[in-house]
């Protein structure tokens, strides 16, 4: 791949994805990028001329104010402990605009069971001092994004960004003061901002385990990769927060491994846990 | 990937399930291609065991292997470093091996190009120019510098072949730049080195002194586990005594800044309140402590002639009390900027008898014109309260390097030392002649060159060949224009050793490709003894292979092949055995290879059995003696360990009018060292593309220079032009600024001054001055 060709995409997980996952040649994911960032930045550009038309997508920022609007999806979010697992049915949970997806969430992994990158902008101040769990620890609308934050799996370690990169073009971005706009630049940066690649590279990973497979049909699905900093399911599997494709529809039902067992080793897909 | 329906996932497990029936009673028969294929699939992938490429704290990562490829990496639970968890350089280390411009041909530089050469041929140049220096200058004319990223046995065969073989001590190792005041500091308070404690000290201790160390970058799993103990136990404080504001600062329970250099100061106020309160141990120092004085104004090693040796004379308790009469809380104070209150609370910390108190620090300590003195003093002050060599009360010198321990250390690579002991022991060069089979006069019993000196003899044509491996001296060496100048000049035969080009590849005369980490068997030494056996999991790029082997070719092509009579495949396991006979000792004793295969890791001494985690203690640690009481510093001929008196001096070039600034260089979490493995990281590249300086807002305003401008850094060695960057990942006091040296484009170490600590020929790249300048568009 050319060094360039790393530039293209909106989204600012677009300025890693080409190079970690493998797939299509680097020329046609070039040219399938570059027709899909054209059609993105016309869309992005007819979403803001036309905010105010439109302004139900989005989540007003800033303008949520919980004591006087109960959201209802968020009754219970904000527990998480084995005794307090309240969480809200999942079909509740959907945010129209940002409503996670099994596609984002691999894109900002380097491979099966990487730790996520950063996939929004974070102010000086939050990047200097890892106090992610603010909003990580126990979920819940974040207004700034517009949307509900993932719940760390693992809240008991608190230096986040050991683990999780940020990419430089998200780092010191102010919060918004008010408007779509400056919110949408939380985490939508200018795609010529990143640094494009040192050198090309060869890295191929390997292919994502399989989601619902299962022992028998309809018994209970296996889980697909380890529980090592990831034994907390509900983190990840319930809440408005969770990826929509993974998102348990029983949360309530809390002992998960009581029905769903590791998928066996040797079952010829998902290798890696 | 496609997600198979369920019947046809049901089909292939049935016919997974069949296959393997059939294949375990008839090995060897194919049953159809599909159920081959499947078989086979499940087979390939695989996940190994191996410590990280990277840092020298040493976690234990378990690595997927696929179809001949690393494709993935997780924390290895079993290791009882890091339990699980990694860092971000971890997570994504395997990606370093896959940068498209690999170096997998040799090369030999010809009209001034690099030109790709079948290996053997290159192989046959670099010991054709070695052996010719040799005979036109002189043994001493060609040197090897190495790498705390050698793995044991390349630091091993290279020490075998240039001390025992050529008969040279032009060994050095990159390690000088990073830990030598660590080990001269263990020598002349101990004279052992390397710590006495272990990584479950942080699991014990009540409170944690970081000296000038943001381990939330450098040593991030370490640090994850104070944070996670903080958690368990609320009492637990992290105090961070640091020269800037960092993000290990606003984890930390309390932050205090102080001036560079003026950790000496600080260091000998707080043993002032230590005794002027009371809170000595007295019978742990009666019984186990010596005061010694060593000398003073000792200079900077600034010129090519310099020279320097210690000595140690005995003290008295009352010369110690004199001494420390110097340093009350208030002239610390005056000195260092810190609060005579934040003095006496350190003090009070170490003081109390109800805290376990451990120390860490690296390269902020070591990298000190003064570094061994800062090594003594902070062992000064844990031996004034005896809180040393216990659970959780621990003086704990970090590495940065993966093997600066275990091969620089354990093996010897610098020019003073042996596999076990120095040159100039008789004994020491005896032993290791008979294990090498050699002359006992093949090895000299004089030191020759340390690093600085190593390259300034290069500079002069006193040097004429020298053999890079693991390692970018033309990054990182300070005051580096000098040097490259000096490798660049007529007459000189360079040959670097590395997996991708890097500036030090630019000056080669010879280009070998090297295996990198996982695509050859080795071990690793981390900063807590324990030592980390790999295999080799994949195979390496086209004619690449490991330093090991590389230098074994040369040595046969030299005639030393009765040296290293093991043959490829077998060769790490007879270098292990034959490594170990120099530690067979109950301070020493390495575990055998059966069980470092078996193992994440294992520490030394090993002995029936068991891993040491105290050294020292007589409970513990089977080389004590426990007739000398609760504790036994047996690597000092009185059993005691040492107190030193060790002044405050300044260093050799501090803010001025012209130069107002002080610079302070170092890394940052997402990059190793000069960048050459981790800049070809996606995700890492993305996160820290380039370097940058850490300006304080206000001298920022004072400058006129706005976040993200480009701004003029000059020193009196020269001078970059790089991006500012304010309240960004740190914040430096006014005064000064901070550059990470990974980026390759932008040299800093053009700027830093060779000065070095004189008892362990480490120089401090923590502190030169320079001035700032906006550039206007």
């Amino acid at each position: 791949m050319k060094p360039d060709e790393g530039r293209f995409g909106e989204l600012l997980d677009h300025h890693f994805s080409d190079a970690l996952h493998h797939g299509p040649p680097a020329r046609v994911i070039g040219i399938g990028a570059a027709t899909t960032l054209m059609v993105a930045l016309v869309l992005m550009i007819g979403s803001l001329l036309t905010r105010e038309a439109r302004e139900p997508e989005h989540p007003p920022p800033l303008r949520l104010d919980v004591a006087e609007q109960p959201m209802t999806f968020e009754s219970g979010v904000f527990r998480l402990s084995s005794t307090e697992l309240g969480v809200a049915p999942a079909a509740l949970g959907d945010s129209a605009a940002h409503a996670r997806t099994l596609e984002m969430y691999r894109r900002i992994r380097a491979y099966p069971g990487a730790p996520p990158r950063v996939s929004h902008g974070l102010t000086d101040e939050e990047f200097r001092t890892n106090r992610c769990n603010v909003c990580h620890l126990r979920g819940g609308y974040v207004a700034r994004f517009g949307t509900y934050a993932p719940v760390a799996p693992h809240p008991e370690f608190g230096s986040c960004l050991q683990c999780h990169a940020v990419a430089d073009t998200l780092v010191g971005i102010p919060l918004p003061a008010a408007g779509t706009v400056e919110s949408c630049r939380q985490c939508h940066v200018d795609p010529d901002a990143a640094a494009p690649m040192f050198v090309a590279h060869d890295w191929v990973s390997t292919e994502w385990p399989g989601v619902g497979r299962r022992a028998m049909p309809e018994s209970p699905p296996w889980i697909p990769h380890d529980a090592q900093l990831r034994s907390n399911c509900l983190a990840c599997h319930s809440g408005p927060g969770a990826v929509r494709e993974i998102r348990t529809d029983h949360p309530e039902r809390a002992n998960c491994m009581q029905c769903h067992l590791f998928a066996p080793e040797d079952d010829g897909e998902g290798d890696v846990r | 990937m496609t997600t198979p329906d369920r019947r046809a996932f049901l089909k292939r497990m049935a016919m997974a399930a069949a296959a393997g029936s059939a294949a375990s009673l008839m090995p060897g028969i194919v049953f159809g291609r599909e159920v081959a294929e499947l078989t086979e699939r499940g087979q390939e992938l695989t996940w190994r065991k191996t410590p990280c490429r990277f840092c020298g704290v040493g976690c234990g990562l378990l690595v997927a292997i696929q179809d001949g490829r690393a494709v993935a990496v997780r924390g290895d639970p079993d290791s009882s470093v890091n339990r699980g968890l990694a860092c971000v350089k971890g997570y994504h280390s395997v990606q370093a091996l896959y940068g498209q411009d690999r170096i997998t041909r040799a090369q030999i530089r010809r009209d001034g190009r690099l030109v790709d050469v079948p290996i053997d041929e290159a192989l046959d140049v670099v010991a054709e120019r070695l052996r010719q220096t040799v005979d036109e200058y002189g043994k001493d004319s060609v040197a090897m510098y190495g790498s705390g990223q050698w793995t044991i046995p390349d630091g091993y065969v290279a020490s075998k072949l240039f001390k025992g073989g050529l008969g040279t001590n032009n060994l050095e190792a990159n390690a000088r730049l990073c830990m030598a005041s660590a080990v001269t500091g263990f020598l002349s308070t101990f004279g052992l080195d390397e710590p006495m404690g272990c990584y479950e000290d942080i699991d014990n201790a009540d409170v944690f002194v970081l000296w000038g160390n943001n381990m939330a970058e450098m040593h991030p799993v370490l640090f994850s586990r104070m944070l996670e103990q903080r958690g368990q136990r609320p009492h637990v404080q992290i105090v961070d005594l640091a020269t800037r504001t960092t993000r290990t600062s606003y984890a930390a329970t309390r932050s205090i800044l102080f001036t560079p250099q003026s950790d000496l100061a600080v260091a000998n106020a707080i043993c002032h309140e230590i005794v002027r309160n009371g809170w000595v141990d007295r019978d742990f120092v009666d019984n186990h402590v010596a005061f010694k004085r060593g000398k003073t104004d000792i200079g900077f090693g600034l010129s090519d002639d310099f020279r320097f040796v210690d000595e140690a004379s005995d003290a008295t308790w009352e010369d110690y009390i004199d001494f420390l009469s110097d340093y009350t809380p208030e002239r610390a104070a005056n000195i260092s900027g810190v609060a005579a209150s934040d003095i006496r609370w350190l003090a009070s910390i170490y003081g109390d008898p109800s805290l376990r108190v451990t120390s860490f620090w690296c390269v902020g300590v070591n990298q000190h014109t003064r570094g061994t003195w800062m090594n003594n003093l902070i062992y000064n002050i844990h031996l004034l309260v005896g809180k040393i060599a216990t659970p959780g009360n621990s003086p704990f010198s970090l590495t940065g390097q993966p093997s600066a321990c275990g091969t620089v250390g354990e093996v010897g690579t610098l020019t003073h030392k042996l596999p076990h002991g120095v040159v100039t022991n008789p004994e020491d060069r005896q032993l290791a002649a008979e294990i090498w089979g050699v002359p006992v006069e093949n090895i000299p019993s004089a030191p020759t060159h340390h690093t600085m000196s190593m390259f300034r003899a290069m500079d002069r044509g006193e040097i004429r060949f020298m053999w890079i491996q693991v390692t970018n001296p033309m990054v990182t060496l300070p005051d580096l224009n000098r040097y490259r100048e000096g490798a660049e000049k007529d007459g000189r035969f360079i040959v670097v050793s590395d997996v991708y080009p890097t500036p030090t590849t630019e000056v080669a005369d010879v280009v070998l490709p090297a295996a990198l980490w996982i695509e050859r068997e080795g071990m690793f030494g981390n900063s807590e003894r324990r030592t980390q056996h790999f295999d080799k999991m994949l195979d390496p790029p086209g004619d690449a292979m490991s330093d090991t082997w590389q230098i074994i070719e040369v040595a046969r092509r030299l005639g030393y092949g009765d040296l290293f009579p093991w043959d490829e495949e077998s060769h790490i396991e007879g270098i292990w055995t034959e490594y170990t006979r120099f530690h067979d000792n109950p301070g020493h004793r390495m575990a055998p290879l059966s069980l470092l295969k078996e193992r994440p890791g294992v520490m030394w001494p090993f002995v029936d059995g068991e891993e040491t985690k105290w050294r020292f203690n007589t409970a513990l640690d089977p080389a004590a003696d426990e007739e000398r009481g609760a504790f036994d510093f047996y690597g000092k001929p009185d059993h005691r360990a040492w107190i030193w008196l060790r002044p405050y001096e300044a260093p050799p070039e501090w803010p001025d009018e012209e130069y107002p600034f002080w610079l302070d260089t170092g890394r940052v979490l997402e990059h190793w060292h000069t960048g050459s493995m981790t800049r070809r990281i996606p995700t890492l590249h993305q996160a820290v593309p380039h370097a940058y300086v850490e300006v304080h807002p206000a001298d920022a305003e004072a400058l006129g220079i706005r976040d993200g401008e480009t701004a003029r850094l000059v020193s009196r060695r020269g001078s970059v032009e790089l991006q500012a960057r304010i309240d960004y990942r740190g914040r430096p006091p006014r005064g000064k600024v901070f550059v990470p040296f990974f980026d390759d484009s932008i040299l800093i170490n053009e700027l830093t001054l060779d000065a070095y600590c004189p008892i362990s020929a480490q120089p401090d790249y923590k502190k030169c001055a320079v001035r700032v300048e906006r550039i206007r568009s």
